[in-house]
């Protein structure tokens, strides 16, 4: 009985799971978006940082991911 | 569709060892860039032309950020930050060439979290080893206890998010392909290997600079440096 909710609970882990990386993201990106209206020479040094920091933001996004396969590849 | 699974397929066996279609990916990798590095410094100009300039490009920017983001000693980190750099971008283009994952003897070779983690771990002793080399073991084993208790934790916690980040993105990636050419056989499937070109190189990108930042915290002498 409890193996039937295994489709359920991988489908609420990256479901749920990618809520705040979402949000995380949005904002960051949102952040850099401004920065480059006030100051438009800088879109060059802020690429690397900012692209670096979405990374890891989505590495959060990615465990949740990592833990719905392994659900449904029934550890 | 094909059953994609975490576990790569094993080839053949070197005495007790198996070795995995991602672990002949990685070979095919090192090769290629191996084959690349002596092409490139044959009849060394001191002028460069052709793929001796296109490589001196490639290492002088890394280089160069290596510089920047740890001073002076960013040069002897250039090695190990290059190497993971180069290796990773490499495998995970390769990974979008024909026979990837679809044949059994090729799959990209961050799709096996074991190469993943092998990576991670290095990095992780790396950065321990550098840490008591520039600290000191006084000092090093100070750092546990000192200001951050928590700080055990931290260090375990890098390797674990390192290994993960490059096997989710990249795996994810593969599983992301496959489904959408099996879904949608024409044309779209190019949008997202666009997508996996463009993951492929900012995964390689983070794993290095993570590597690099660790490695410059790790050495980073508080107070009183004598610069310029």
């Amino acid at each position: 009985m409890p193996e039937s909710y295994i489709p359920l609970a991988a489908g609420l882990a990256i479901g749920l799971g990618a809520i705040g990386p979402g949000i995380g993201i949005g904002y960051g990106v949102g952040k850099a978006m401004e920065s480059i209206g006030r100051n438009p020479e800088i879109s060059g040094t802020i690429l690397v940082p900012m692209l670096i920091g979405l990374g890891l933001a989505e590495a959060v996004a990615i465990y949740a991911l990592v833990i719905a396969f392994l659900l449904v590849g029934r550890i | 569709m094909e059953h994609i699974s975490i576990e790569a397929t094993v080839l053949f066996y070197v005495g007790p060892l198996p070795v995995t279609n991602s672990i002949f990916s990685a070979w095919v990798t090192m090769v290629v860039l191996v084959i690349g590095s002596i092409l490139a410094t044959r009849r060394m100009q001191l002028v460069p032309t052709g793929l001796q300039n296109f490589a001196e490009y490639v290492v002088e920017l890394l280089l160069g950020v290596c510089e920047t983001t740890a001073g002076p000693r960013g040069r002897q980190f250039l090695p190990w930050v290059a190497t993971a750099f180069l290796f990773i971008l490499f495998s995970n283009w390769m990974g979008l060439l024909p026979g990837y994952g679809d044949t059994p003897w090729l799959r990209s070779a961050n799709s096996d979290l074991n190469i993943t983690a092998s990576m991670a771990i290095i990095v992780f002793f790396l950065v321990q080893g550098w840490a008591i080399k520039t600290q000191g073991p006084a000092r090093y084993l100070k750092e546990f206890v000192v200001p951050n208790p928590l700080h055990l934790l931290s260090e375990l916690s890098r390797p674990l998010s390192l290994a993960f980040r490059l096997f989710g993105n990249i795996f994810a990636g593969e599983v992301l392909l496959a489904t959408m050419a099996a879904l949608i056989p024409l044309a779209v499937p190019a949008v997202f290997f666009g997508l996996e070109v463009f993951v492929g190189i900012v995964q390689a990108l983070i794993f290095s600079m993570l590597t690099l930042v660790f490695l410059t915290i790790a050495t980073a002498q508080h107070g009183g440096e004598a610069h310029h």
